[in-house]
This record gives C-alpha cells, structure tokens and sequence, in this order.
C-alpha cells in the first residue's frame, strides 16, 4: 500500500476494518484464505504452534485443528460424519488402523507424495503394524510405551524390574494402573502373547488365557488404589502422592519428570507394548492436496518432531530428533538398550477376537 | 424488578388501566379483534397454546430418543459399508443375560438416591436459612455467594477435589500441622471422596428449588402455629415440611435424574469398586467404539428405570401432600 | 424465632459456604503455582500462567464464544420451557402425562448417549456442526430443567389473582404477561443460572456437535492431555471473574432499566 493514495477517508475506513477484523473473535473470523484451509483432528501440542503459524504464511493454507482427547471419541466423531467428513487428517493409533479402515473411514496413504518420507525412523515407517492390505494408511509422528513408573524416593530401581512389584504386598494401595492395557502386560507376565496375535487360530485358548488374566487382575483387585483412564489421573496421583508407582505411558512420565518430579520409568524384563500415533488422511476427505502439503511440510524437520517431544512427552519417530532436546528431555524419553530389547508393538490383526473377550473380562473385573 | 413483585401487582382498577400501555393495548382495536379470533373458544384458545410445545417435544425431545431406540435395536451401528442391518432384541438380553452389568446398575440407583437425600439433607437447612433468617436484601446476595463456585467446570472443580483430599492434600496438610496424624489418611479414590465431588455438583439442583419454595412460605404461618403452642420441631414438620414439599420433591427429581448420568466426577474420585451404569454405558461408545447398538440399550434401561423409579417417587409425594392437608 | 435455632442454623450456612468455596481457593491458588503440575507442595510461585491467559488469544475467544452459546441456549429454553410449563400446570387434558414425560425427557438421557443422538439427528436434520448445533443441543437439553421450575412455581400462583384481572377486563395474554410472568420472575431467573450454568459447563454435547473452535470445556478437557497445569486453574479462574463481572454488570443493568421504566 503506498502513502501517497492513502487518503484520510481511506484510512478511516482501513482502520475500522482491521480493528473490527482484530475485534471479532476467532470464530467468526474463519474466512477462506487464499490457498484454502486443512482441518486437522489431533491431540494438544501434536501440531507445534511455531510450525503452524510458518506454514500457514508460506502456503497460505489455513490450519483448523479441532482438540480431541481420546481415539474412541475420534472415531465416533468421524462414524458419524461417514460418508462426507469435513475432517481431512486425524492422528489415530497404528494399532487401532484395523477399525477406521474396516469401516472406510480412511483413505490409503500415497507415501510417493510425501518427498520427505524418508525422514521417518524406519524402525515406526516400515514396521509390522503400519502395512495393512498392502498400504500404508499414516504417517508415524510419535511413539509411545506402557511403561512401570516409580516415584525414586519409594521404590529402587531394582524393584521396577518387574511387574510384579505393581502387585506386592509392599505397595498395597499405592498402586495404579489402567486395566485395558494391564490386560495385555498380565498376559506377558504370564508368559503369553498379548497381542494374541498367536491364538487366533485356537479360540478357546484365548479364551482360557484372558479369563487367567482376569482372574489374576481379580484376585489382585484389593491392592489397587485406582484403575484409571487418563495421563492427567495418574500424573496426580503421583503429585499427590496417592501412589509410588503404576503402569502408565511414558509421555505423561516424562512430563513429570521434566518438571523435576522423582520419577523414573523402567521396561520391565517380562516386556511391555510400544504404540505409534500416525496422522492419517481420511476418506473422502475434502482437502486431500492441502492434506499432503501439511502432512509433507510436517516431516520436513527433525527439530518440528523434537518440539512434538517436548510438548507431549512422547518419543519422536523422526530421524535425528533428539539432537534438538536437552539432557533432561533427552533422558526422559530414552531407555537403556537392554529395556528396550522387551518391547514390542502392539498388533492390530486379532484385536476383534482380542478385545471381544478383554472388554467383557474388564467390566468383570471392575464388577467384581 | 424486585423478586417479590409477583403478588404486589394487581392489575389496578379498570380506570386506570386505560391510561398504562396495556390498558391502551387492551382497547386498540387490531388486538381486540385478534384476541377475539385467538379466545373465541376455550378449545381454540388451547390448541394455539398447544401447538408449539407439541411440535417441538414430538421433533426435538423425542426425535433423537426415538433415534437412539431405533439404535439399540440394531445389530450394527455405524452401518459397515456392505454389512446389512439387522433388526434384533440382542442388544437388551445382553444386560438381562450377565451378572456383571447388574452391580454397576444397582450402585448408581443406590448411589443417586443415597446422595439425592444427603443434599436434601445438607442444603435444606443451608435454603430454610436464606429464605427464613436473612433480611429480603441480603438474600439474592448470599444465595449467589453460594452460586460462585458451581461456575467453575465440573473437570477443574474434581481436580481441586483430589488436591483437597489427596495424601499431601489441603487437609492432610492441616492435619499433619496440627500433629493430629503420621501417616496421610487415604480420602482418594473412595465413596466419600466420589460422595464429596458428587454432592458438590448437585447441592445447587437442590438448593435452588428448595430456596423457592421456602422462599415464599408465609411467616404468619409459623407465628400462628407458635401462637398455639407448637414447638419448633412440631412448627417444622406440621408446617413448614408440608408446605415445601413441592420444593423437595422437584429438588429431589432433578439431583436424581442427574446423578444417575454422572460420568467424569465418579470416574476420577471414585476407586476400583465404585463403577456406576454411566461408566458401563460410555464404555460401549469410548473404548470399544462399535458396540453402540449396545451401549444404546443400556442407556435405554437406565432411562426406563429412572423413569419408573421418578414416577413413583412422585406419586408418593403425592399422597403424602394430599394426606397431610386433610 | 428461636435464637439457639437460627445460630445453628447460621452455621450450617457457613459450613456449608466453607465446603463449596474451599476447592475453589485451592483451584485459584494453584494457578499461581511455578510448575506443570498442580498440588502441594508450591515451591515457588508465578504470574505467568495467569498472564498467559490474557496474552492467548484463543483462551479469550473461547470464553466469548462459550458465553455467547450459554446466554443463546438458555433465552431460547426459557421461552420454551416457560410455554410448556404454562401448558402444563393446572390443566387436566389428554396426553397430559405423555407430555410431562416428553418434556424431562432430555434431562433423562446419560450425556455421551444424547450426544450421539443429537449428533445423529442433526444430519438428519441438516444441521452444520458448529456454534448453531451446539446452542440447539444446550437448548433441548435444559428445556426440561426450566419447567420443572417454572411448574413448581406456578402450581402456587393463587388462581384468584388471575380470576381477578380477568373481571378487570384483561384478556389471558395480558392477565398472562402482567400477573402470572411476573410472579414467574424468581423461578425464570433461578432456571436461568441453572441453563446458562449447565450449557457453559457442558462438554460432551459441545464435543460431538462443534465444529473446529472449541468452547471452553472442550479446551480445557485437551489441553488436560498434556497434564493438569496451573495454566487450566487460570484459565478457569479468569473465567470465573469474567462471567462473575459480566453477570453483577447484567443484574445492575437490568436493574436500572427497571427502575427507568418504573419511574
């Protein structure tokens, strides 16, 4: 705009514009900008604040991210909207693919589109889980762990090599954990595969493995102090110092650790389950190219995934992410190798026979 | 506008009217002849009243309902492309089928009606205050002073509930101070700790129904029955019980319906053998998320029962005020 | 009245405003807390969680659009309410009980159930997700709660008030409107703080019906994923005072225009 033509009435009249531009609130402010917009359902702190505001100057293309805060609400939200979703990308779990494409809820992944691809870790990029049908159906962001957590000042080190301090009579009421996921580390701890990936040829001995889990969990249920749902609940729990220890995931941990709270978290030796949160491009979604140009400039950095780390807590799958962490960030989402050595990921292929007789045994249990 | 002016305004003679602005709406003569199309009739004068309540409880009350029944009768919902839907009773015999849901379902009914007479009992001392003992001018004032923290959300409010009564919670902190315990008692994660975060949310149902009522309860009353002797506890229960039991019973309706559909406050103060019905229920849509035709009908039971259970409750309310004012 | 009487019961009171207000002086606190998490022990204390409230722009839009939606909600469930409850009280006609029924109905329903049902039939209906569908969803969700109220109310208007304008000469929508509304006045008030309440600290409905801005709870119930900060305490708090400002400022002002018409 030059000087020279700004005259005053002019002015008046700019003035008044962008003040009422800048008065009116956000929502009503959602015009459709130039390069058009992309809308983006993901957890807090999963699309860091500095790269949305770059990538919207530079493409043009406005980011609507809409909060979420648990997968199931996700894929109701989208059930609902099925067949014309106004959502373009979502942040699903890699074990829980099986049941949004089973439904047509996503759409395959053209990783051929993504030229920065190849900046993903291929241990999450080329892993079991994430090739269904012969697709890939997301793009790994983070990874996550069900791991032993130990408030340092009341338990060793040595007592969170096992889960079975979750369960002694020493810790009796200082304990948590959430019971869906406990379902699947009791049959590690007894020596099953609790993906069940194994058993699903032989249903009855699914059967007998969950009701053996079920009624460990049972006979155990006295000890507990909560089973809980969310980061934020055993985050304070630990605060409050409700309990020394439980199962948690290793984002919510490390947050706390980061915050200077005593709290380790080990792998313990009998194993445990690692998970992948992937952006995914929704079926018939309704700015697909858009999809590919934020999913495309997301991947660009390893610094956008170690700020990704920082926020959530959750392990980066980008290459090279932890250089930009510090110490404290850095041990907080690292293991020794021997740990790691335990862990697997969780499978999605027998989840229907899985869950079909976990969920029963987990209202049983909480009934019981 | 005072609170009060309900009973004050009389409509002032026929005169007078003539000079306000109803009584010139009254005589001018497009409304006459409409007020004369509109009440020509008793019946007309109904079905005009009639048909905007009845058109928006057929469309908005009992459209989604009827979705969610149609839902619970079903075999799979959201419909899988190339899966076809079926209708079945599946859905309702599951619930009659295993013990298991049983517990949680009786809890919550046990549980909501425990805490519906707890806040009664709480929060009606706490209105007969205000409405009795407090000048009309400060009344509004300390009935909203009361109403300040409901307006903090149910989820920030739980959180200062467990940083209240954690182990190195507010009062375990006061308490430890005082040397009256060593070791933190264990609140969290019990009935009393789901109990305290319950009545918490409901005290305000309660209160304000119970404040009306109470509110427009004649002193006379009291004073005459004072007058023939009657002791407070007598005064209390001949008089004033009888006449705000309108109050209660609605206070009582509306903490029960809402008790029963708690979920977020149960499910974080609550511990392991605490599960209510609402837990059950959401665990059909969150965490399985395709078992909706399930978690449908079980709301549907649960609404039933509330229903059920709301109406006899209201008979009995009934019969009660019909038998004291004989 | 008896003394011992109203000292025990002046007690009750302020033990019963110590339980309600003692969490909300531990939430305020906590906002001033110098850490991620809240809960004692505070080491050290800070401003920033509250100046970061102000310094975000999406918290302060949220707060508005979520008042916007509670005050909408709520005017359009008081008219209906009031109507339905007008309707109902004192009237024996057929359907009467089918109606009482219908009319709690909403209230009746588990809150993720209605949700979905509301979600549901607004695609049947062809309402768009956003600001539009949530005030409609508040709105038949607090309908019930109005006339419960307003029934309560009503049933103790004494009838000869009415019959008494009505041989004055007024019509039914006079004697309605200068008899029975203002008599109405508490019951309408108190079930608007339950509305407005109610729709304001909604989030499952909010969820499931928004479109990409969030209302208040729905923020705070993602923002909790990351932990339970003292920046929530301060956002709350902040709301707490905001609504608190604008709900003295309503009260006031509608009382001077009372006394502008009156006088």
């Amino acid at each position: 705009m030059s000087r020279s033509t700004f005259n005053r009435r002019r002015f008046l009249g700019t003035a008044a514009m962008s003040s009422a531009v800048l008065a009116s609130p956000a929502y009503l402010r959602r015009a459709h900008a130039a390069g058009g917009e992309v809308n983006i359902w993901t957890y807090n702190d999963f699309v860091p604040k500095a790269f949305k505001e770059q990538f919207e100057s530079e493409t043009g293309i406005k980011v609507n991210v809409r909060l979420v805060d648990d997968q199931g609400k996700q894929f109701n939200l989208l059930a609902a909207e099925a067949p014309n979703p106004t959502v373009d990308i979502m942040t699903v779990a890699g074990h829980r693919f099986l049941q949004f494409i089973d439904s047509e809820l996503l759409a395959p992944l053209d990783t051929s589109r993504l030229s920065n691809w190849g900046n993903i870790n291929p241990t999450f990029s080329e892993s079991d889980w994430a090739t269904i049908n012969g697709n890939k159906w997301g793009a790994p962001i983070l990874s996550g762990m069900e791991v032993l957590s130990y408030n340092t000042e009341l338990v060793s080190a040595e007592e969170a090599q096992t889960w079975d301090t979750l369960f002694s009579e020493k810790y009796s009421g200082q304990t948590a954990y959430i019971i869906q996921d406990m379902m699947s580390i009791v049959m590690l701890m007894k020596g099953y595969d609790g993906n069940m990936v194994a058993y699903m040829d032989d249903p009855d001995k699914a059967a007998a493995i969950v009701e053996e889990a079920k009624q460990f969990l049972i006979e155990k249920k006295p000890m507990v102090r909560k089973y809980y749902d969310s980061g934020a609940e055993v985050q304070q729990m630990f605060v409050n110092q409700d309990i020394a220890l439980g199962h948690s995931w290793n984002g919510p941990a490390a947050a706390l650790i980061n915050d200077g709270f005593p709290l380790a978290m080990s792998i313990p030796q009998e194993g445990s389950y690692g998970f992948v949160y992937t952006y995914n491009i929704a079926n018939n979604a309704p700015n697909v190219d858009n999809a590919y140009t934020f999913l495309n400039a997301i991947l660009a950095s390893p610094e956008i995934g170690a700020s990704m780390t920082k926020a959530s807590g959750f392990i980066s799958t980008y290459k090279d992410a932890s250089n930009y962490l510090t110490d404290l960030e850095k041990a907080s989402t690292s293991f020794p190798e021997e740990q790691l050595a335990n862990l697997q990921f969780f499978r999605a292929e027998a989840n229907e026979m899985k869950y079909g007789l976990v969920d029963p045994a987990v209202e049983a249990i909480k009934a019981a | 506008m005072s609170l009060k002016a309900g009973a004050a305004n009389s409509p002032g003679t026929h005169e007078a009217s003539r000079r306000t602005f109803w009584g010139r709406l009254i005589n001018w003569t497009p409304y006459r002849l409409l007020m004369g199309i509109v009440t020509a009739s008793p019946r007309r004068q109904f079905l005009i009243l009639a048909a905007f309540p009845v058109l928006w409880l057929l469309t908005q009350h009992l459209g989604p309902m009827l979705q969610m029944l149609r839902v619970s009768l079903t075999d799979a919902y959201p419909v899988a492309p190339g899966v076809e839907q079926h209708f079945t009773f599946d859905n309702y015999a599951r619930f009659f089928g295993d013990r298991i849901f049983w517990q949680p379902f009786f809890r919550t009914l046990i549980f909501a009606s425990v805490l519906t007479f707890c806040t009664l009992i709480l929060t009606y001392p706490v209105a007969y205050f205000l409405a009795c003992h407090v000048s009309r001018k400060n009344q509004m004032l300390m009935l909203l002073l009361l109403l300040i923290p409901f307006w903090v959300g149910e989820i920030v409010r739980t959180y200062a509930i467990m940083i209240l009564l954690g182990n190195t919670g507010a009062v375990n902190l006061v308490l430890k101070w005082f040397g009256l315990i060593d070791r933190p008692i264990p609140f969290m994660y019990t009935s009393f700790s789901m109990g305290i975060g319950i009545v918490y949310l409901t005290a305000l149902y309660m209160l304000l129904p119970l404040y009306s009522a109470l509110e427009k309860l004649p002193k006379s009353y009291n004073e005459a029955a004072a007058d023939l002797g009657a002791g407070a506890w007598t005064r209390f229960r001949r008089v004033t019980m009888p006449l705000t039991l309108e109050g209660v019973s609605s206070g009582c309706i509306l903490v029960f319906l809402i008790s029963t559909g708690f979920y977020a406050t149960p499910v974080l103060l609550g511990g392991p053998s605490t599960t209510v019905f609402a837990e059950t229920i959401a665990g059909f849509f969150h965490v399985a998320g395709d078992e909706w035709p399930t978690g449908a009908a079980f709301a549907t039971i649960m609404f039933v029962t509330a229903m059920l259970l709301t109406g006899i409750f209201q008979r009995l309310m009934y019969a009660m005020r019909k038998g004291d004012t004989k | 009245m008896n003394r011992g009487n109203r000292v025990f019961l002046s007690c009750v009171y302020w033990s019963f405003v110590l339980y309600v207000f003692v969490p909300l002086f531990l939430m305020i606190l906590m906002g001033f807390k110098d850490s991620k998490f809240i809960g004692f022990p505070i080491r050290s204390w800070t401003l920033d969680w509250y100046t970061g409230v102000f310094a975000d722009a999406e918290v302060l839009s949220t707060l508005g659009y979520s008042i916007t939606i509670a005050v909408l909600s709520t005017l359009i469930s008081i008219l209906v309410g009031t109507w339905i409850a007008v309707l109902l009280e004192g009237r024996r006609f057929l359907g009467r009980a089918a109606m009482f029924g219908l009319t709690i109905l909403p209230a009746l329903v588990p809150g993720i159930i209605s949700a979905i049902a509301f979600r549901i039939y607004a695609r049947l209906l062809g309402i768009e997700p956003g600001m539009g569908a949530i005030i409609w969803a508040h709105a038949v969700h607090n309908v019930p709660f109005v006339g419960l109220v307003v029934m309560a109310r009503l049933s103790t208007l004494p009838k000869s008030q009415i019959e008494a304008a009505r041989d004055l000469g007024a019509d039914p929508i006079v004697a309605f409107v200068r008899i029975t509304l203002p008599y109405l006045i508490p019951a309408i008030l108190g079930a608007s703080i339950f509305c407005l309440l109610l729709s304001f600290d909604d989030f499952v409905r909010s969820f499931f019906l928004g479109g990409y801005d969030p209302t208040l709870p729905v923020l705070i119930f993602a923002k909790l994923r990351s932990g339970m900060s003292p920046e929530i305490n301060a956002i709350a708090t902040v709301a707490l005072v905001l609504t608190a400002a604008i709900g003295i400022w309503a009260e006031r002002f509608t009382r001077r225009m009372n006394k502008d018409v009156n006088s």
